[in-house]
């Protein structure tokens, strides 16, 4: 069985886990800090964000200047009436891709902006926790063709990814991003309509339940019925227009909204060229049967849209079947994919009895006994995203160091995501996962192809390499290793590499292999100078490739 | 704006440009009773799986063209069906085959395609991934293996044959994974290599280092899952870059195709709206041949086109994808004509096998096609008997779902293929399987 109760004390050892886990690592000065603390007190702080540690002021400001890469001009295109071009932009500069800059919808933008935020977010469980939530409700831009709406789906998932699973689902339900990713604004069930099943189907099989697991064919068109209609608006002042060919436009934010045949003004639907003032009748009416049950999908109460009392009723009928499922998504993501059936009811149920309250069940699973026992230390492989970003938490300058350099001393990330190096080919392609079911995860990470990948991730981080972008030649991964890795000068070959592990974290490496690359480097007298520097780097990337380089 | 029939009608032209670059057709038969003799199996055969994703609307594909089941289809499909003949050719027994899968009708004419309706499994799962995740273990009893995976720990040498078994995906589907062995992906013809900063004389020689570690993990006493697996894929890595046919700098042997394929600027055809086709199949099937010309000894490739899940906007996106998909096996197949290696002429080596997961409901929605039961797999080559095998499902008999009831078990298909095509016995073939399953008489 799992045990659920809380831990009363803590080694540096176990902060250095939860620190892997439930963020992206800790250095070894940061985890002692946090190791001085009560376990459960630093664990409810981790997890809410509160307290000076998670203070984002500084990490807020610096999203000004976060984007290292001069962005290049854009010209006009003179086919098109009133194209102007789009002058280049100076690095450094904010991550050009929402806002007034939604008409560039560059994925990788997006993706670097992401990236950044998980290295440098003081409250790195709130990406932590969005990261685990892309990858359960998996959407993909090369769908949304939007990188701005994708982001807005990020945010949703970073300020909703604690509440209470049913408030999650339903919310994720209305997402603009996901509205267009599984058909939801094509599902038109009014009438003799037939409707589109594919949310429907993938919500519970995907999102909530797990195939099979407690719904029925008839459930899907049922629920198809319940949520045809949902759909949004674009108001105008959301639709940005690309200034070098204004035929393009994209909107920077939408608003969720049943289309029912009510009024809508004053917005209106993208393809409705600007005039329509009432959305077309798409949703199903009178009463649907949904797991054995009759709901009203016409009427509304709570504040509730047309339809979402079906959504909730997935949880409310279904809640063990449910509980299940989050359960062994949060063991397999966070713990471990080893455990036991009696294991995964025990989670389950403490998931149940916190009334899906995931803030609380999330803290439960941290604080537990069965979170930090020794079977469960480094006995996952970790995701490509993650596992570079960690590396870069580590290796590379703080924020405050990194924000007070000239050139700012953050990775290219922008460079890092477009180039040879790509999350996509490491496996792990952010904001565009192929389909709604995500990555699978532990060891369906790694084959030859990802392995490959993540060579060229760390050699890039730990050999220093750069990427000419524009006739511009920017470092990917800034970091000095006297300054960032070893602030004490390490006086033995075993204390450059004590030091390494003790930033990179690895799994044991067998002794065998470690002496073996230390008697290669380092065959005669050790002096840190250049040299040995350049060594350590080496180093750095034997530790980051090896077999025990990817589990966490 | 052109219309489907006035497009079909341009296509006539430039499928005839399409056929006429086939460099090694059979002769170019095309009446009954004048169709070449097959080729016998090669001594050195190659298979290419071509994996449809997401469920492909084969009704769409090979509609009915004749009896109940056009009248079925033409009620069920009322905007989307396809039943304008000139946008059809005849394939026989009710079963017609949409011209948008561009290059089929030729290969068809050859003889050249084994056509295997119906096909998919008893107690149908309307889920994408539990169906993929069991047409890709092809067991009696799946047990977390592939068919293909458990085809290479029989096969492949449990310490070489590193590059026996490619993948061109940056995954590895569950279909290629055995119990000891798996294959390797790569996903690109150059720099199959360490960062040359490794490989620079001025420091030690790196990537033996990295080596060590990942051999050390393979012969030392672990039996931890995550660990193995890491060292598998950092070996795997290593020892195909070192194969001779990825040569200086890691790269394949550069290779011109010598036939234009779907999306290049030369290919005569277009999506709907004018626009280049997916060249996503193509860069996949070209690298393929590139690294048949290489020489490399692999011997199952897997490829996937991505995009089938058409619940919506089916009418534009359908035809599209069946452009690409048709055109590139087309322009595959008469490109490997041009192959000649030591192990003998590519085109008669190579047998590719589409399939996709499931097909999709009769019935249409509101612009598209939700999940459905039985598919469409069809097979391509010079050995294959070309013809129908297997049954029309009964579209007036769909089961409570509105599905068609499947006709052909999809392990038939694996079976007839590790038997007739990959050298299995037939006993060994059945063990693969975990049970006898009827072959299919295209090879």
């Amino acid at each position: 069985m799992a045990d659920l109760t809380a831990i009363s004390t803590w080694t540096l050892a176990d902060v250095q886990h939860f620190g892997r886990r439930a963020g992206f690592g800790l250095n070894p000065a940061e985890a002692a800090t946090l190791q001085a603390q009560v376990p459960s007190v630093a664990i409810d702080a981790w997890v809410d964000g509160t307290g000076a540690a998670y203070d984002a002021t500084a990490f807020t400001a610096a999203l000004a200047t976060a984007d290292v890469v001069a962005e290049p001009l854009v010209s006009a295109n003179t086919t098109v009436a009133g194209s102007v071009a789009v002058p280049a932009v100076a690095a450094p500069h904010p991550f050009l891709v929402q806002g007034a800059d939604a008409w560039r919808n560059n994925l990788n933008t997006a993706q670097a902006l992401l990236a950044w935020r998980m290295q440098h977010n003081p409250h790195a469980f709130e990406e932590r926790m969005a990261l685990f939530w892309h990858n359960l409700f998996a959407t993909g831009w090369h769908k949304v063709n939007n990188a701005a709406l994708m982001l807005k789906q990020f945010q949703l998932l970073r300020s909703q990814g604690l509440a209470r699973f049913d408030d999650l689902l339903v919310a994720i339900s209305k997402d603009p991003a996901m509205l267009i990713w599984l058909d939801s604004v094509l599902n038109n069930a009014s009438g003799a309509n037939v409707p589109n099943e594919n949310y429907a189907r993938e919500v519970m099989e995907l999102y909530s339940l797990g195939a099979d697991n407690g719904y029925n064919q008839a459930d899907i068109t049922q629920l198809a019925k319940a949520l045809s209609g949902w759909s949004f608006t674009y108001g105008e002042a959301d639709y940005i227009r690309n200034p070098a060919n204004p035929n393009q436009k994209f909107p920077a934010d939408a608003r969720f909204k049943v289309y029912d045949g009510t009024a809508i003004a004053p917005d209106t639907r993208l393809w409705w060229s600007g005039t329509a003032t009432v959305s077309s009748n798409m949703h199903a009416t009178g009463t649907i049967s949904l797991f054995g049950q009759n709901l009203d999908v016409t009427t509304t109460a709570n504040g509730w849209a047309k339809g979402e009392n079906a959504v909730r009723s997935i949880i409310s009928a279904r809640g063990s079947s449910c509980a299940q499922f989050l359960a062994r998504r949060l063991l397999t993501h966070f713990v471990t994919t080893g455990f036991s059936a009696q294991d995964l009811a025990d989670v389950a149920a403490m998931i149940q009895a916190a009334n899906f309250d995931l803030r609380a069940a999330l803290k439960a699973l941290f604080k537990s006994q069965y979170f930090f026992s020794a079977a469960n230390r480094h006995a996952l492989i970790e995701g490509p995203v993650s596992w570079i970003v960690r590396a870069a938490r580590m290796l590379c300058p703080s924020l405050a160091s990194a924000a007070a350099q000239t050139p700012r001393g953050y990775p290219a990330w922008r460079l890092v995501t477009n180039s040879a190096t790509t999350f996509d080919e490491a496996g792990m392609k952010l904001l565009d996962p192929s389909g709604p079911n995500g990555w699978k995860e532990h060891t369906a990470w790694l084959n030859s192809n990802t392995m490959r990948y993540r060579a060229k991730l760390a050699a890039a981080l730990t050999l220093s390499e750069t990427r000419t972008y524009n006739s511009v030649a920017y470092p990917l991964f800034p970091a000095a290793v006297t300054v960032d890795w070893f602030p004490t000068a390490p006086t033995s070959p075993q204390a450059v590499y004590d030091r390494l592990v003790a930033l990179l974290q690895p799994a044991p490496i067998p002794a065998a292999v470690s002496s073996a690359w230390l008697a290669a480097l380092w065959p005669a007298t050790f002096t840190w100078d250049t040299a040995a520097q350049t060594k350590a780097r080496e180093l750095a990337f034997l530790i980051l490739c090896s077999p025990s380089g990817q589990l966490y | 704006m052109t219309t489907r029939r006035e497009f079909m009608q341009t296509l006539g032209a430039t499928g005839a440009a399409l056929a006429g670059l086939s460099a090694c057709g059979g002769g170019g038969a095309s009446s009954s009773g004048g169709l070449p003799t097959p080729t016998p199996t090669p001594t050195a055969p190659i298979l290419v799986i071509v994996n449809i994703d997401g469920g492909y609307d084969w009704l769409n594909v090979t509609p009915p063209n004749a009896g109940a089941n056009l009248g079925v289809y033409q009620t069920k499909r009322a905007t989307l069906g396809i039943t304008d003949p000139a946008l059809l050719t005849d394939l026989g027994s009710g079963m017609a085959l949409n011209k948008d899968l561009l290059g089929m009708e030729a290969l068809h004419a050859q003889g050249r395609v084994a056509w295997i309706p119906g096909i998919g499994m008893p107690n149908p799962n309307l889920s994408h991934f539990t169906t993929i995740d069991l047409w890709g273990q092809g067991a009696a009893v799946p047990a977390g293996t592939g068919w293909l995976g458990r085809f290479a720990d029989t096969a492949f040498s449990p310490t070489g044959d590193v590059l026996r078994g490619v993948t061109i995906t940056a995954d590895l589907p569950v279909m290629l994974k055995g119990s000891g062995r798996t294959f390797v992906a790569i996903t690109s013809a150059g720099g199959y290599v360490f960062p040359a900063y490794l490989l620079s004389t001025s420091t030690v020689p790196d990537a033996a280092l990295l080596e060590t570690g990942w051999a050390n993990a393979l012969s030392a006493s672990s039996t931890d899952a995550g660990y193995l697996a890491g060292a598998q894929a950092g070996r795997l890595f290593y020892d195909a870059q070192n194969n001779p046919a990825f040569g200086t700098g890691g790269s394949l042997t550069a290779r011109t195709p010598t036939v234009p394929y779907p999306g290049d600027a030369t290919y005569p055809v277009l999506k709907l709206n004018g626009t280049a086709l997916s060249s996503s199949l193509s860069s996949q099937l070209k690298l393929v041949a590139q690294m048949i010309s290489a020489g490399l000894p692999a011997q199952v490739y897997f490829s996937r086109l991505g995009g089938w899940d058409t619940h919506s906007n089916q009418a534009v996106d359908h035809p599209n994808l069946q452009r690409a998909l048709g055109g590139t096996i087309k322009a595959f197949h008469d490109d490997l004509a041009s192959i000649t290696t030591s192990a003998g002429n590519a085109q008669d080596r190579v047998l590719i096998l589409a399939y996709s997961e499931f097909g999709r409901r009769v019935q249409e929605n509101n612009g598209g096609t939700d999940h459905g039961t039985a598919g469409l797999s069809f097979c391509v080559g010079k050995s294959v008997k070309g013809g129908l095998y297997g049954a029309y499902p009964d579209l007036t008999n769909l089961d409570a779902n509105g599905n068609m009831k499947y006709t052909n078990d999809f392990r038939g298909l694996y079976a007839t293929v590790l038997e007739r095509w990959l050298g299995q016995s037939a006993a060994a073939t059945d063990t693969l399987l975990g049970a006898s399953y009827p072959r299919l008489g295209f090879l």
